[in-house]
């Protein structure tokens, strides 16, 4: 393979991990703030791959404007679904089953939703951008794979943005890093909790328009997602948002890899066997690594 | 402290009421129902009800082993597709080799035991959603191999050669023979020492294991014994269906299912997974028959409805139904 | 310890033994009739239409369902031991894609819910698992959508399939680029990348091409050849293997899903070829609509085109659209609406309703104006058709041409297709 080819890999790689990142990164501010594992994640992907068809095919709005539409909307959406249901199962500082089971029944809920809403045809966003790719000398990558990459950084920005300069953020670390302590200087756990619910969400519809511009979906879309994103967040420690990125770059450089050597037909296992010797040989991710290091330092 | 335990319903059935009428009931009633089970080939319901009663309790046995593992020691596991899979596989694997068909199901179990400790030895030194995260991934590789392996067929699937005559009551009188079996070795180790320390690695694992228990055997032993029992169902399906896949038998659909009967039963108890798989077992099928753009949904209601009301399932609901009769009834007694 | 515990112990295990005890028996007694109701034939229809083929399952349940529309708006069917026609009933089953309950599904509407025949199994996998209980329940059985010969070679009585066999797919696809080659379109000595689905209907195109290409050396050379798994995400890997190869044409044989998202992902890396297959997709309304003048000068071996020249064909097409709304999709309804109608008149041979009566005519009935390839629609003594196919290739303007066979043809190939930057 010569050095151009290895290279458009590369950067197909980076490409897919940013839009990897901005879809794990709301399971790990919900998982952060309230220990609770999002099953219903995947849902969230497939109404925001639906919501931003819809706002392309009936209202022709611009399907990277119809994913910075999408965070507000189902911001709201994810604070409606935390007050209906969410915020009446007991939480802990350890994620509970109850909250596992809850979640995965909505997902359910919101598959078959999509079904009855949509059918089971398959979609596709089709732009002029769609099939067009970027030339720079050998380098070659799709414009659409681009835009999606430019708008998940800078939503992972935004993110990192309102973390470390809002309140808010701040109230959402506090948590993450002790509950007790953070009710004890004053951070509302039950809005604090609200919101981050809202924020996951956010991401989750966002990050579901942005894939919908890479693949065709139908309302089974997610599951596969979903498993992918477990993997990033357990290789860069569950609560870590740098953790997140680099598993998600690994993730990506993984799978565009190691295809080369294996037949094409066991790239899913990619991403388990990933997962599962990252959780054997680091219980505690990435993140978990680094700090160890720094404590040792 | 874990919240696991709040989700579980406590039995203390087992061992309180040591009086001899109240061991009488608990005896007669359980063989009352086997004995209504097996009558039920004799009176003519006609082979669907017949499927659907062998389909529910290969369920049973499924959900039962899961609940030794997931239930009595706490230790939830998503993955249990993987034991049901290998158990079909080297069931049918077997039974084409000319293996007769109660020992294909005895070697599946076996098979599946072996990888239980596999899986357990690394996972079972993670914490919490870790544990069923890594549940998943071994159960979705596994899947995948499968999907690639051409000794078993690969894609294409396994198929077993069967040149006797189909007896559909053969079938039923198995998987019957085989749930009661779970429910009895449920029982035996909920009596037993091993029992005990479930219950208090299920509580607290540090606190227990400062107590002398050890929390590592102790849960690769009723992890083998889980694996075994979900095994011996993927068998006896294997055998009845004559065909199965790895996209059928390893899916992760099948994982979810075999956790979620013994939640909707009563997750930790005896009988809650088997009410739990009768639950689902027939009422899934019936729902998927007439509704079939909309049993999701309807599933998924339940689960939420289950987790949001009534956590500790079909026996959660059915104690707080006596506890209220009872306190009817002694308000007027004690008159 | 006590009356309250031992009350409380009695009232639970008692309490929760008869609700078990009421349920089977109330399962029991509620279990619907057994047999033949009345004055109607209950036909049995297993069709995905929830789940990965959830779309060619919905067409072909439409072609049944306008069979059915078709001959109970003559009366229905004439049983001679009745003395009289009968309206067919149809009972539909929704598999969801799933093997397990395609089988569960197959097996419930030949043993209880008491059908004469069951039309079902959308794609081999399904199809597979259905094929195991016809013969269990001795109940006719025709897919529309499973054609891997590996269904009908177990010996099975009852097991029917108008579906042609899948390695005739590759065979006629190999050969059709062996005509272009004998046309002087195509070079001689071409390579030919494989990108398979990991399934048995991949298995046997690949084995069909491999046949053609042994009985004619010198043709084409096959370069690459793996398997991918269904339903995947992402291709990019596989497609740069491709790349690597540096093949001349590329062949793929996939579902529809991953037909849009493999060939967007191969226009997105700029790669090309002398000619594009993906086997029995190309045409579909799905996919142009997802990649738009990407579809273009695709080929596809199909078992049936809606621009063959018959006119039962034209009839269809008329009757379909008025029926659905909708013009039919690639070749997914024809299979099903012939397998229907092979199946009506196997059964008016038969005289009766007798299940293996009716089976004993599929064996010998002919359908004389069927509308696929051939117009006839007789079952091998395997119980597949050996019907022909038709190679289509996609045209500018979502238009689309039978190139081959050269006597059904619509239009010229273009070949090699045209560079697409």
């Amino acid at each position: 393979m010569s050095a151009a080819d290895f290279l458009n890999l590369f950067i197909a790689a980076v490409l897919l991990a940013g839009v990897y990142a901005a879809m794990s990164v709301g399971m790990t501010i919900i998982y952060g703030v309230m220990k609770i594992v999002n099953l219903a994640h995947a849902g969230f992907l497939m109404l925001g791959a639906y919501f931003v068809f819809e706002a392309y095919d009936r209202f022709k709005i611009d399907p990277l404007l119809g994913v910075l539409l999408a965070f507000p909307v189902f911001f709201l959406l994810g604070m409606g679904v935390h007050w209906l249901l969410v915020r009446r199962i007991a939480t802990s500082d350890q994620p509970t089953l109850t909250s596992l089971l809850l979640l995965f029944g909505v997902w359910l809920v919101l598959q078959n939703l999509g079904y009855l809403i949509w059918g089971n045809s398959d979609r596709a966003i089709l732009t002029p951008r769609t099939l067009s790719s970027i030339e720079i000398g050998p380098i070659s990558f799709p414009t659409i794979r681009l835009a999606v990459f430019v708008v998940a950084v800078a939503s992972l920005v935004g993110l990192e943005f309102v973390l470390h300069k809002t309140w808010f953020g701040r109230s959402v670390r506090a948590l993450m890093q002790n509950k007790e302590a953070g009710q004890i200087v004053g951070v509302n756990v039950n809005r604090t909790a609200q919101i981050a619910f809202g924020v996951g969400i956010a991401f989750a519809g966002a990050a579901g328009g942005l894939l919908a511009m890479l693949y065709s979906f139908n309302p089974d879309f997610g599951a596969s997602f979903q498993l992918r994103a477990f993997v990033i967040i357990v290789l860069g420690g569950l609560e870590s948002f740098g953790g997140v990125a680099v598993g998600s770059l690994i993730l990506a450089l993984a799978e565009t890899f190691v295809i080369l050597i294996l037949p094409a037909s066991y790239q899913p296992a990619i991403a388990f066997s990933l997962l599962v010797v990252a959780l054997i040989v680091l219980p505690e991710g990435i993140a978990g690594l680094w700090a160890k290091r720094r404590r040792w330092a | 402290m874990g919240q696991e335990a709040a989700v579980g319903v406590k039995d203390g059935g087992g061992n309180a009421g040591s009086s001899s009428v109240s061991r009488f009931v608990s005896v007669v009633a359980p063989l009352l129902l086997l004995a209504s089970l097996a009558a039920v080939p004799l009176v003519g319901p006609g082979p669907n009800i017949v499927r659907l009663l062998f389909m529910t309790l290969t369920l049973v046995t499924a959900s039962v082993g899961w609940n030794l593992i997931g239930g009595f020691a706490g230790q939830i596991s998503f993955g249990f597709a993987v034991f049901y899979g290998l158990g079909a596989y080297t069931t049918a694997l077997s039974i084409n080799g000319g293996i007769p068909p109660a020992i294909a199901f005895l070697l599946g179990a076996v098979v599946a035991a072996v990888a239980s400790l596999l899986i357990g030895l690394p996972t079972f030194r993670l914490k919490g959603p870790y544990f069923a995260i890594a549940t998943i991934g071994v159960s979705e590789a596994v899947r995948v191999v499968m999907m690639n392996v051409p000794f078993t067929g690969g894609a294409s699937g396994y198929r077993i050669i069967d040149k006797t005559r189909f007896v559909q009551s053969h079938h039923y009188y198995t998987a019957l023979v085989l749930a009661a079996l779970a429910v009895g070795i449920s029982i035996l180790v909920r009596r037993s020492k091993l029992g005990l320390a479930l219950t208090a690695i299920r509580e607290d694992q540090d606190a227990a294991s400062d107590l002398g228990v050890n929390p590592f055997i102790a849960k690769l032993a009723v992890h083998a014994l889980a694996a075994a029992l979900a095994a011996a169902a993927g068998g006896v399906y294997a055998r009845y269906s004559l065909f199965i896949d790895p996209d059928g038998v390893f899916a992760f659909r099948n994982g979810i299912a075999i956790l979620l009967m013994p939640i909707i039963g009563g997750v930790g108890t005896i009988w809650g997974p088997v009410i739990g798989a009768f639950v689902y077992g027939l009422i899934h099928e019936e729902v998927v028959a007439n509704f079939p753009q909309a049993h999701l949904l309807i599933f998924g209601s339940l689960l939420i409805l289950i987790i949001l009301f009534e956590p500790g399932g079909v026996m959660g609901l059915l104690q707080k139904f006596l506890r209220f009769v009872r306190a009817r009834s002694s308000v007027g007694s004690h008159s | 310890m006590t009356n309250f515990c031992v009350h409380r112990l009695l009232q639970r295990s008692a309490a929760l033994m008869s609700l078990l005890v009421i349920a089977v028996t109330v399962l029991v007694l509620l279990s619907p009739a057994w047999g033949q109701g009345g004055d109607e034939i209950k036909i049995g229809v297993i069709m995905p239409i929830t789940g990965r083929e959830a779309k060619p399952g919905q067409y072909q349940r439409e072609g049944i369902e306008l069979a059915i529309k078709q001959i109970n708006d003559g009366g229905g069917i004439l049983i001679k031991s009745r003395g009289k026609k009968l309206p067919i009933k149809e009972v539909f089953y929704d598999d969801g894609s799933d093997q397990s309950r395609s089988a569960g599904m197959a097996e419930r509407a030949m043993s209880s819910d008491g059908v004469v025949a069951v039309i079902g199994g959308y794609s081999t996998a399904l199809g597979e698992a259905e094929s195991v209980m016809p013969d269990r329940y001795q109940t006719p059985w025709i897919t529309p959508g499973a054609g891997a010969t590996a269904t009908f070679s177990r010996g099975y009585e009852f097991v029917f399939g108008t579906l042609s066999p899948i390695d005739l797919l590759g065979y006629t696809t190999a050969q059709y680029l062996g005509n272009l080659v004998d046309k002087g379109k195509l070079s001689k000595g071409l390579k030919i990348a494989l990108a398979l689905e990991n399934t048995d209907h991949g298995v046997e195109y690949g084995r069909g091409i491999d046949t053609w290409n042994k009985e004619h050396p010198g043709y084409f050379n096959v370069v690459f050849s793996e398997k991918f798994e269904l339903g995947a995400t992402d291709f990019s890997g596989l497609l740069q293997k491709v790349k690597n190869a540096h093949a001349d044409i590329f062949l793929a044989d996939a579902h529809l899903q991953d037909y849009i998202t493999m060939h967007r992902q191969y226009i997105q890396s700029g790669m090309d070829h002398q000619m594009i297959s993906y086997g029995a997709r190309g045409p579909e309304a799905d996919a142009r609509k997802a990649l738009g003048a990407a579809t273009d000068y695709i080929f596809a071996g199909i078992w049936w085109s809606s621009r063959l020249a018959y006119p039962q064909v034209k009839k269809f097409n008329e009757d379909y659209l008025a029926f659905t709304g909708h013009p039919p999709d690639s070749w997914y309804p024809a299979t099903a609406y012939d397998a229907m109608r092979v199946l009506a008149v196997a059964i008016e041979h038969a005289g009766s309703l007798d299940k293996t009566a009716i089976r004993d005519q599929l064996r010998k009935t002919e359908l004389k104006n069927s509308i696929l390839p051939g117009q006839v629609v007789r079952f091998g003594k395997n119980g597949q058709i050996q019907g022909s196919f038709v190679i289509v290739q996609n045209k500018p303007d979502d238009k689309v041409d039978i190139v081959f066979p050269l006597d059904a043809a619509t239009g010229e190939s273009v070949a090699p297709k045209p560079k697409a930057h």
